[in-house]
């Protein structure tokens, strides 16, 4: 059991979860009136944390395989309009969600083939695509948000679903983030997909010698990526009832932080699924603390860059000390 | 292991195996790089539990001629025979599934990977669904660790926290466990200590007692006299000499190789 | 080793010339196109002009001083921060009372010790510098809206003529100050680059850091200056920016580390660092900003100049990539 548990949590993130746990006291007592506990306080949070959660895991995920990837900020919002433009031509709701999620699958796949055939610094080439998508985004919708309550009755199935509660106490949302972590978690720690992930990211040379299918690996995760922002795009369209062309602005900053914030390393090769998941949700509740302590809303985004750089200092000194 | 996946090919080998004949020969081996020639006319063989010390000073077409072997380049001109038979490598894949196997200066391993992770790498042993069978691998990484005389008794431990000899270690026993038949070890001390570089040296003896045949390249001539059964030296593409151990000693190989003309014992 | 580097810089830079002017042709067609279809043929006026000159030059200098630090190897996507947290900082020393060139020398040392800190944490904790800088790109913009609570305030800066005439005059009313700033900051960079030995240590710490290492080249060093000689020449762009609007807008910069890059990989830097000119960075960030102007002009769709970047960045990038190639098999093929 010990020896599971080691496993499972790797050496950074334990150190995630202390954090974490931290947090969380220093929050419930220094927030005002201690509302970060409330209930109120709290199934909003978990009712948001998917958003920001459900990205992270992805690209976290790529970030083990050896990449970045900057476009999420676009293929969210790309993914909402798909849905929604899909929605106002009659389309059956289930041809909806399949093909938003194969845009986002699609969306993915061009950025993981651009990287491996270019062989051009990832970040790079999903600055370019991330820019790219969003000029188009904002071009078809000249920014206007699109209600979608035109062709949505309340109270449908896909509303139950992706926005519901269960028990009508625990919000859907966190119900879906665990499922994906799950699935991601027992893909990339017990699966040979997984294994693949980790020495792609840690010595891709050694993986291409071995047979190890490299480019496929990272055009995969780049997949997969492209597929959960689809799918949050969507579920976050219809929670909020609209299309916005501001919707995941700011998200591929997040969602690196979250990855490193969970231990993940920068040069890839390191970094564990239940780290990431610890990550997003410390990076929340620190975004959702500090708005309940009255701070001043741009006084987060500082945080959440100076929480990248302590924590991916931190990843560095770790990996060289404990040599994991 | 390799049977489930590969039956044909092993079946193939035992029936024309013959017992004293190569288990690799070359014959008539030519290989351009545009306008360079970097191997004419090679003929070489390898023999059944032989350590072959393949040598030359740099860029007489070593790295060359084991990646033709390999299946990593094709030959312009020539033909490869293993085990008797004529093969026709297009992949690196092709010269794998027949036994040969290779290992690099740089080990091919991933620094941060545990040893069982590594061994297993591109070939993991799975339960259903690529969901690895992470006790198998344990179990048989360390059997093959311990089968080579390396003494590491963690399977999870960090490839990063071993020595350069461990390390080297782990690659040879990768091979070791997928039944390669000819190991060809590219510069495999280079790197290390003394006490290392013997410790790979004695890894080298254990695969020819499992009667596996090794290709041994070096520069470095003084390595190899210990362990190496027959000396093939390059010079500048072509096959200066081939001689066996007991047909030399150190200061006459030297010799060839420096002044790259042939001249008889 | 630093020797063949040079030999490879010289090489590089005449190589890199033919790519600075296939660039300088870029532009010249582009100015022409623009100038063509604008309507009434506004965008070659001479009012145009001025304005491309003058607000153009804040860009420019920014992007040769980015290009410097590609070449050493390194990113800094915090410029758009340090510009907006400098501005912010000259307004509060401003407004403070605090004598005008002081407030000018605090400013850059600010802007200086900002990229001091970039560069310390890049080289020293071993993280990629496009990460550290993501997060100083966070850290700086958001304690100057937490700080300025997002405000846009004007500023009256008429009162000191001396400065004032130095940044926002002109020569015979024909070419603004700030454009020969932006070629006096760019005639001193290229002259460094190309023809001291500093300029040639950043070019081999680009290129082979191990190699400049082995040869006694401090590369921590080299890469810190840039990373400095970046934040002080961004904070010396937010003076004149604030100069020529009178106002401090909490929005200043935004966007600009990409508009930066885009103007090197344009100009022929190698994403991987080693490799450019400084005549090809001067002709990217002109290319850079006047595809910004020109759109304007054509009356296009503000939405589609995203796009448009993205296009050139990526497509830029594999252009000189392939031709990086190319020239490395034609040398090896010589040999």
């Amino acid at each position: 059991m010990q020896r599971f548990f080691n496993r499972f949590f790797s050496f950074r993130a334990s150190f995630t979860l202390v954090v974490f746990i931290a947090l969380l006291i220093f929050f419930g007592i220094f927030s005002a009136d201690h509302s970060f506990f409330k209930a109120a306080n709290l199934t909003a949070m978990t009712r948001l944390a998917p958003d920001l959660g459900l990205v992270a895991l992805g690209v976290g995920l790529l970030m083990i395989a050896g990449e970045f990837d900057l476009s999420v900020a676009s293929t969210i919002p790309l993914s909402s309009f798909v849905f929604v433009k899909l929605l106002s031509w009659g389309t059956p709701l289930i041809f909806c969600l399949l093909v938003t999620f194969f845009a986002g699958a699609l969306v993915g796949f061009l950025n993981g083939m651009i990287v491996t055939k270019t062989k051009l610094p990832s970040f790079i080439v999903t600055l370019g695509t991330m820019l790219f998508w969003r000029g188009l985004v904002y071009a078809a919708s000249r920014m206007m948000p699109i209600g979608i309550r035109a062709w949505l009755d309340f109270g449908s199935w896909i509303e139950k679903m992706f926005v519901g509660s269960v028990f009508g106490v625990i919000p859907v949302q966190i119900l879906w983030l665990l499922f994906f972590a799950i699935v991601l978690g027992f893909l990339l720690h017990f699966n040979k997909f997984g294994n693949w992930v980790y020495v792609t990211g840690d010595n891709v040379t050694a993986a291409r010698a071995m047979g190890v299918n490299t480019d496929g690996v990272k055009i995969t995760c780049y997949m997969i990526v492209g597929f959960l922002c689809a799918f949050m795009g969507m579920m976050q369209n219809i929670r909020i009832e609209s299309f916005a062309a501001n919707q995941g602005v700011g998200f591929e900053l997040k969602a690196i932080a979250s990855s490193v914030v969970g231990g993940t390393v920068l040069s890839g090769g390191i970094g564990s699924i239940p780290g990431i998941f610890l990550g997003t949700l410390t990076i929340h509740i620190i975004e959702n603390g500090l708005i309940l302590m009255g701070a001043p809303p741009f006084g987060i985004s500082a945080f959440i860059g100076a929480a990248i750089i302590i924590f991916a200092v931190l990843n560095v000194a770790a990996a060289r000390v404990s040599g994991k | 292991m390799s049977d489930q996946k590969f039956p044909a090919a092993k079946k193939a080998s035992i029936k024309s195996a013959k017992k004293d004949a190569p288990i690799v020969r070359m014959v008539d081996i030519d290989k351009w790089f545009g306008k360079v020639c970097a191997l004419r006319n090679i003929d070489f063989h390898v023999n059944q539990a032989e350590i072959v010390g393949l040598v030359g000073d740099n860029g007489a077409g070593k790295s060359t001629l084991i990646k033709v072997l390999s299946g990593f380049h094709r030959a312009d001109k020539g033909e490869i025979f293993f085990e008797g038979n004529r093969v026709n490598f297009n992949s690196p894949k092709d010269a794998k599934r027949l036994g040969i196997e290779t290992v690099y200066q740089e080990q091919a391993l991933a620094p941060h990977v545990s040893i069982a992770r590594n061994v297993f790498m591109g070939r993991e042993p799975t339960r259903g669904l690529g969901f690895m069978d992470r006790k198998k691998m344990d179990e048989e990484s360390m059997g093959a660790i311990t089968k080579l005389g390396l003494r590491i008794k963690d399977p999870e431990a960090v490839v990063e926290a071993l020595s350069g000899g461990q390390r080297q270690g782990v690659a040879i026993a990768r091979v070791l466990y997928f039944e390669a038949k000819l190991v060809i070890l590219d510069e495999p001390i280079i790197a290390l200590s003394v006490k290392e570089s013997q410790q790979v040296l004695g890894f080298t003896q254990q695969l020819k007692a499992q009667g596996i045949s090794v290709i041994f390249i070096t520069h470095n001539i003084f390595h190899v006299f210990q362990v190496a059964d027959r000396f093939f030296i390059l010079s500048h593409g072509e096959a200066l000499a081939d001689v066996k151990k007991e047909d030399t000693n150190i200061d006459h190989l030297i010799e060839l190789i420096v002044s790259g003309t042939l001249e008889k014992m | 080793m630093a020797e063949k580097a040079s030999r490879k810089n010289k090489l590089g830079s005449a190589l890199l010339r033919m790519r600075a002017l296939s660039v300088f042709i870029i532009f010249v067609l582009l100015f022409i196109v623009f100038a063509v279809f604008s309507p009434g043929h506004r965008f070659s006026s001479g009012e145009n002009m001025q304005i491309f000159m003058s607000i153009g030059a804040e860009f420019n200098i920014v992007a040769i001083v980015v290009g410097m630090l590609m070449i050493a190897g390194e990113f800094d996507l915090s410029v758009g921060s340090i510009l907006v947290f400098s501005s912010w900082n000259f307004y509060v020393l401003y407004n403070a009372g605090v004598h005008i060139l002081l407030t000018f020398i605090l400013v850059l040392c600010i802007g200086g010790v900002v990229g001091f800190i970039n560069g310390i944490i890049t080289v020293k904790a071993k993280i990629p510098s496009f990460i550290t800088t993501l997060g100083t790109m966070l850290l700086w913009r958001g304690v100057t809206l937490m700080w300025s609570g997002g405000l846009q305030a004007g500023m009256d800066l008429e009162q000191n003529p001396i400065m004032y005439k130095a940044i926002t005059g002109s020569i015979g009313n024909l070419i603004p100050a700030q454009f020969l700033w932006f070629l006096l900051i760019a005639l001193i960079i290229a002259l460094v680059m190309h023809f001291h030995k500093f300029g040639n240590w950043i070019f081999t710490t680009g290129d082979n850091k191990m190699a400049a290492r082995a040869m006694g080249i401090n590369t921590d060093r080299i890469k810190i200056i840039c990373f400095m000689v970046v934040g002080t020449a961004v904070a010396f762009v937010a003076v004149m920016q604030m100069y020529r609007a009178s106002t401090f807008s909490a929005r200043a910069g935004d966007g600009w580390e990409l508009k930066a890059i885009a103007a090197s990989v344009v100009g022929g830097t190698a994403l991987t660092g080693g490799i450019g000119s400084m005549m090809g960075i001067f002709w990217g960030a002109l290319v850079i900003s006047i595809i910004e102007n020109g759109l304007i002009f054509l009356r296009i769709n503000y939405w589609w100049i995203f796009t448009v970047f993205g296009v050139i960045i990526v497509s830029t990038a594999i252009i000189s990539k392939y031709l990086e190639q190319r020239r490395v098999m034609a040398g090896a093929e010589k040999t």
